[in-house]
């Protein structure tokens, strides 16, 4: 995939597209979680959710490079 | 022996030493987390706008210090609508350079209808919604103006201070998020708790000597505004998902609750201030009797309720009351002489009506508090219509503020452009920001004297730090040791309340001019420049927040007391019901624009005080009987009713002596018309009750000597004895 994507003209990384796609994802999947109550099981929830965000947004990141 | 009292002293002085930690964890420990949560945030947005060669680092900076809070799910919420803020203004930007870039004139005439736009805006949202116009109105000064000196260069600043302001933006929230989170949701339950108590106290403190005792407007006062504490922790908490939908709900319908039962409250206190005056003894005994168990319920063991679990109690007990309510009513009733006048058994039966009302509105109030901390599984999850807060504000006012921020824009850039004046772009920010950021503060004459503090400090600082630190520092961990002792005595500073905005000031000041940007500049010229172009900046700022000072004048008063009487007027004609929520929240609205909470002692603000509770008095006693008359069958009522509220509409239109007589004659013709036995006949007595109850209410309340009525329509005595003896 190209590392670079013109945006209305404007040459911007792909990783804003897949930080974007991974915002959305890690999104539905904490409401998901939520509504699981899968985060009462959790210690530390903020750490939780920044670890799950990383990796979805590195699993994209991988796809592109 | 020796030994054993040794050992018995042992834990004493452990004890303590225990206590004293304890004190310690609560109240310093949080305050030295915090100041190192800013350090930590700063250093992270540092050192990753250096490592992305960002150009301008302490954009990023002056991001987390302003974004970073204590509490996590509000930095959160500031985060987002700092984004949007900034988004906004950005686009906005762009737009105006890619209309305007030859024409000065026109662009800074956008500017700054843009600018009074924003500040307009901020001044009619609260919290951080208000912010986020804050920030649409000045980022368009960061990078706006920057980009017309080098128009071709626009969409590259824009994107780099979009990426400086979000660099910030995620380390104040992944810092304050992961080191040491602090939820809202203690504090929240903190908050309710707290207010129950309060509550209960205010409740349990009616008695025979307090009737007798001059009115004291200040625990009413506080309670009536105590809503809006609340409401920016739970604005917040709407960022922490770990809370249900139902939760955030229930906390909505609570605070309607809380503000139905403390307006009925006050009311009652009112109708027994005047009876106790001018009624018949026996009738405020019986009615303080009456009302005796209602203050018993709400304590358990001799003292107010703790918490969710022992409010279950407070449900338990006020139900059985009300289950046994006509049983105690007429045990009550019994014990009254018979020989009372007509208009005596009306105050008892309007007495009673309210009582019951208190209790209704106390069951569900209790109800609600000790359903908090149920889990979402076990509660029957209703779809509750939500009352939210709304919106109320003086356009006026805010047309006024938004004139206000472009006047101050206009004249620095006028100042610019004729004198070249150095910083202009560093000036015109500046003057921007003080005169956006301040507007919607209460007092905003007594924050920009704090802010000048705070610059003048910050710019003493900062000298030291551009020339005598920075020019010795060598890598990223000198820099940062060269920048902490600044931070770190700011954040200190923002943590106490009462000089939180020097400590803005500093951060402000010193973030703006800080000399680095990639590469080192420590130019003294420039330095002494911006110095003086801030110092004048903010000084102009100053001159017209007096010029056009909207916050506590006697022409703001005025026009909050006549805001009060439309809303009265509009509770007694407008066609359709009204709603409690709508008048509970707009006379709290404008409780909170008047930031007169905490100083109620003023004499000059008693007008107000006494126009908005005689408000919240006399709108609950019109709707109720709105609502009353509404379901009546028999239209002579109601026609003679509306008539009577088309009277008093006019009266608090207009408050003069005459009408004011008119209006309580027109209200006794009701209470006779209702008074006839064929008209009885065809009412439920319940409703009866009612529509008797209220209507005398409202008589009261305009018979009332003390009633704030009296300053512009003072009621002559012949003519109050006259309707009395009527009645």
């Amino acid at each position: 995939m190209p590392r670079e994507i013109a945006l209305l003209d404007a040459l911007m990384p792909t990783l804003i597209l897949a930080f974007i796609a991974a915002l959305l994802l890690y999104w539905l999947l904490d409401k998901v979680l939520v509504w699981l109550g899968v985060y009462q099981f959790i210690w530390y929830r903020a750490l939780f959710r920044l670890s799950l965000f990383s990796c979805l947004f590195c699993a994209l990141g991988l796809l592109i490079y | 022996m020796h030994h054993f009292r040794i050992r018995s002293l042992m834990p004493r002085w452990r004890y303590a030493l225990l206590g004293a930690v304890r004190d310690w964890m609560r109240e310093d420990a949080q305050t030295l987390v915090y100041i190192g949560k800013v350090l930590l945030a700063c250093m992270l947005a540092l050192w990753v706008s250096l490592k992305f060669d960002l150009e301008q680092p302490r954009t990023a900076l002056l991001t987390v210090a302003i974004v970073m809070q204590a509490r996590t799910s509000m930095v959160l919420a500031k985060s987002y609508y700092r984004l949007i803020g900034t988004l906004v203004g950005i686009i906005i930007s762009v737009l105006l350079i890619a209309l305007f870039a030859q024409e000065r004139i026109l662009f800074l005439l956008s500017m700054a209808l843009w600018i009074s736009f924003c500040t307009a805006g901020s001044i009619v949202f609260r919290h951080h919604q208000s912010y986020a116009f804050v920030l649409a109105g000045y980022t368009l000064c960061i990078v706006g103006l920057p980009a017309t000196l080098n128009p071709d260069q626009t969409f590259n600043i824009a994107m780099t201070r979009l990426s400086e302001i979000m660099v910030g933006l995620a380390s104040a929230s992944l810092v304050s998020a992961l080191v040491f989170p602090q939820g809202v949701s203690e504090l929240l339950r903190h908050s309710v708790r707290n207010r129950f108590r309060d509550f209960s106290r205010l409740l349990t403190s009616l008695d025979r000597r307090k009737l007798a005792a001059p009115a004291t407007r200040a625990e009413t006062l506080r309670m009536v505004g105590n809503v809006f504490e609340l409401e920016i922790f739970h604005a917040s908490s709407s960022m922490e998902s770990d809370h249900s939908r139902t939760y955030r709900q229930r906390l909505n319908l609570l605070n309607s609750e809380f503000m139905a039962v403390t307006t009925s409250l006050h009311s009652f206190e009112q109708l027994m201030r005047r009876l106790h005056r001018s009624g018949h003894p026996q009738v405020v005994e019986n009615l303080l009797a009456l009302f005796t168990p209602v203050q018993a319920a709400v304590l358990t063991h001799q003292r107010e309720v703790r918490d969710e679990h022992e409010a279950r109690q407070v449900v338990l007990t006020s139900s059985t009351l009300l289950d046994h309510w006509e049983t105690h009513l007429q045990e009550v009733k019994s014990r009254l002489p018979a020989d009372l006048s007509s208009s005596d058994t009306l105050d008892f039966a309007t007495g009673t009506a309210l009582i019951l009302r208190i209790l209704n509105e106390l069951h569900a109030y209790t109800s609600t508090y000790a359903g908090l901390d149920t889990s979402q599984k076990a509660a029957a999850v209703k779809i509750w219509k939500m009352p939210g807060m709304g919106m109320h504000f003086d356009p006026l006012t805010a047309l006024l503020a938004g004139l206000r921020g472009a006047l101050v824009f206009a004249a620095m850039s006028f100042l610019w452009i004729t004198c070249d004046l150095h910083s202009g772009v560093e000036a015109i920010t500046f003057a921007t920001i003080c005169s956006t950021l301040f507007a919607s503060s209460p007092t905003p004459r007594r924050t920009v004297r704090q802010f000048i503090t705070g610059v003048l400090i910050g710019t003493i600082l900062l000298y030291i730090v551009n020339f005598h630190l920075l020019t010795h520092a060598q890598g990223f961990a000198m820099l940062a040791l060269a920048l902490s002792p600044v931070i770190i005595v700011a954040a200190w500073l923002t943590t106490k309340p009462s000089i939180a905005v020097i400590g803005a000031g500093i951060f402000i000041v010193f973030f703006l001019h800080i000399g680095f940007n990639n590469t080192f500049a420590a130019d003294p010229v420039n330095f002494i420049n911006a110095a003086i172009a801030d110092l004048l900046a903010i000084m102009l700022a100053g001159v017209f927040y007096s010029l056009i000072d909207l916050s506590n004048n006697q022409w703001s008063r005025t026009r909050i007391a006549q805001a009060l009487r439309e809303l009265i007027q509009e509770i007694c004609v407008h066609p359709a019901q009204p709603l409690r929520s709508r008048l509970e929240t707009n006379v709290r609205e404008l409780l909170l624009r008047m930031g007169t909470v905490h100083r109620v002692a003023d004499a000059r603000d008693k007008e107000v005080v006494d126009w908005l509770l005689s408000t919240l008095e006399i709108g609950q006693a019109v709707i109720a009987l709105r609502s009353e008359a509404h379901s009546t069958p028999v239209p002579s009522i109601r026609r003679s009713i509306k008539h009577s509220l088309h009277q008093l509409a006019q009266l608090f239109a207009q408050p003069s002596t005459a009408w004011r007589n008119t209006t309580i004659r027109s209200i006794t013709d009701s209470i006779e018309h209702l008074q006839q036995q064929e008209i009885r006949m065809q009412l439920t007595s319940a409703n009866h009750q009612q529509l008797l109850a209220m209507l005398h209410f409202i008589r009261g309340a305009l018979l009332d000597t003390d009633s704030v009525l009296t300053l512009s329509a003072s009621l002559d005595i012949a003519e109050k004895q006259g309707v009395l003896n009527n009645a």
